[in-house]
């Protein structure tokens, strides 16, 4: 216990002095500030009537959110495809900046299981993004409250934050075994490429029907609110995040390191 | 007799590419042991077998009496190591760096660090980022997380990379330290013979993945090849006087004579009374020995050693 304390001050240590935790939190800002610019594109279009395009999208966003139910429920599915692009930036960046900046042979003969410096990893890499994601939802609401959006209360926010919450943890459980891509890849490239595969196979998924099935399609569903998850859905989300950081772990121990 | 490192048969290959093959050594207890060879030799991949980083696909190693095995947590608590370039944390500091070495060390108390600090000559740059560092401060800083726990084995890889001739010497005063000191055992790889022969006990010379050669610092003076070098006046006249002496004498490219018999390069005054009787007394008479680095080049076959006729 001792050591997996000392592993996550190291994580954390590292994480924090990078400021890679401060860079991908602007990063994502941009999903709340950018749906705020929408909406009010669209409730004032004699402004931005030259704009063309940018109006266009403007409206059909500002027609899925006309109130706080349907924000927040919009909000939820901008976290689930947005956020977990960043969340994929942040394990890969956990992970793969061993690899990638040679460092990794120092924290391979050290009389510290390899099990508690993963953990370690995988606690960080869960805390960054659950507070990226309380920022930005903290966000999200503040420009909701500016831009007056109408049918707000108490129980209204409170259900979309738990719908936003339990989008966010099956987000954060899909992202986890990018650290497994992150380790074979030895860097960023490969865990990036395959958050734009995952993302291109779970519209694919929706499309045929078995979106269900699908464990990184499993958070937009469940931000849209459809009944089509059963509890056998939120267990292939816990398989497939559990598989992905055991074989994160056997990788780490059994296969040769070479850098 | 106890063994900090000993491996048996020790290989790997990749695919059709042996990188190191049949590796027997014994390092003893308190020595410090130079593992010599070129680029490519199999230096890093033996010591990152050594410390369980790659599986062997042949035979073994045991570090401080433990059979190696990939991904074990055992021996490293007294195992200090460093491995091909060094690299750090590039947005902590000397201290940070050093601070995450202790612990990874778990035990090691937290004043080891300014210790450590103190010991390396890193008190100046230790609230600097490790990205801006220059490359002998870096190696200095690799040095200080092998040692921050006060290891009983060090396994160094080209630890004098990139120092400056103090930067090497102290290297030298503190490995010499550990060892007389504290008793512990250095395993060193380097491609450079004449960098170690000062400061190891023994020498393992590795080639295309085997061992070609093991031998103390004694054996290393008398292996190498020694020449009597002369210069005369008259340089056909004394060739003539020393084949008519039976001596196996050889004209070199700059004119001087060269003669590499025993009994020439140990007794050099009886050539100088021998061409002094015949008329052609030398101008200069000299015992040239073997560099080191020419003796390494020719054990492992891509020099003639000393000639440069």
């Amino acid at each position: 216990m001792n050591n997996l304390s000392n592993m996550i001050w190291i994580e954390l240590r590292k994480a924090i002095r990078s400021r890679m935790p401060l860079w991908t939190g602007l990063g994502s800002l941009f999903m709340p500030l950018g749906m705020a610019f929408l909406i009010f594109v669209a409730k004032n279009p004699e402004i931005f009537q030259k704009l063309g395009l940018v109006s266009a999208k403007a409206n059909l966003m500002a027609y899925s959110a006309t109130d706080w139910p349907s924000y927040l429920v919009l909000f939820a599915e901008i976290i689930s495809a947005g956020g977990f692009f960043f969340f994929v930036m942040a394990i890969s960046w956990v992970f793969g900046r061993e690899f990638a900046d040679g460092t990794l042979k120092d924290i391979l003969a050290v009389p510290v299981h390899r099990s508690s410096i993963l953990l370690a990893k995988f606690i960080v890499v869960a805390a960054w993004c659950a507070v990226m994601a309380i920022i930005i939802f903290i966000l999200g609401l503040v420009v909701g409250a500016i831009i007056q959006l109408p049918g707000g209360s108490i129980s209204v926010i409170l259900h979309g934050s738990t719908v936003t919450a339990i989008t966010v943890c099956l987000v954060i459980a899909v992202v986890l075994p990018f650290a497994f891509f992150a380790s074979v890849g030895r860097g960023y490239l490969l865990p990036m490429g395959v958050a734009v595969l995952t993302l291109i196979m779970a519209n694919l998924m929706m499309v045929v029907g078995w979106a269900e099935y699908f464990p990184w399609a499993m958070p937009i569903l469940f931000s849209q609110g459809e009944s089509s998850l059963t509890p056998f859905s939120y267990w292939i989300v816990v398989f497939t995040s559990l598989a992905g950081m055991i074989a994160t772990y056997v990788w780490w121990k059994y296969a040769d390191q070479n850098r | 007799m106890n063994l900090p490192i000993e491996t048996e048969d020790l290989g790997k290959r990749y695919g059709d590419v042996r990188a190191v093959e049949h590796l027997s050594l014994r390092v003893a207890e308190g020595e410090i042991y130079a593992f010599l060879g070129l680029n490519g030799a199999g230096k890093t991949t033996t010591i990152r077998m050594l410390l369980g980083m790659i599986k062997p696909t042949t035979g073994y190693a045991k570090v401080l009496q433990t059979r190696i095995h990939i991904g074990n947590r055992e021996p490293w608590e007294s195992v200090g190591y460093m491995v091909e370039d060094p690299h750090a944390y590039a947005e902590l500091t000397v201290y940070e760096n050093l601070e995450v070495a202790r612990r990874l060390h778990p035990g090691t108390p937290p004043k080891s660090v300014g210790q450590i600090i103190e010991r390396l000559g890193l008190a100046a740059y230790a609230d600097r980022r490790t990205g801006n560092l220059s490359h002998g401060n870096a190696q200095r800083l690799g040095l200080a997380k092998a040692l921050i726990h006060d290891p009983r084995l060090l396994i160094l890889d080209e630890p004098a990379n990139g120092l400056d001739p103090a930067g090497i010497v102290e290297i030298r005063e503190l490995l010499l330290e550990l060892t007389r000191e504290h008793g512990g055992t250095v395993f060193m790889s380097s491609h450079i013979l004449a960098e170690v022969s000062r400061l190891a006990g023994r020498i393992g010379i590795i080639h295309k993945g085997q061992l070609l050669q093991e031998l103390n610092t004694d054996e290393l003076e008398r292996n190498r090849r020694r020449r009597l070098l002369l210069r005369v006046r008259e340089v056909e006249s004394a060739f003539r006087v020393l084949i008519a002496a039976d001596q196996p004498a050889k004209i070199l490219q700059d004119g001087s004579i060269e003669l590499k018999n025993a009994s020439s390069v140990e007794h050099p005054d009886d050539i100088n009374r021998l061409l002094v009787n015949a008329g052609t007394p030398p101008t200069q008479l000299m015992v040239e020995e073997e560099e080191l680095e020419q003796y390494f080049l020719r054990l492992v076959g891509m020099d003639g050693g000393l000639e440069n006729e």
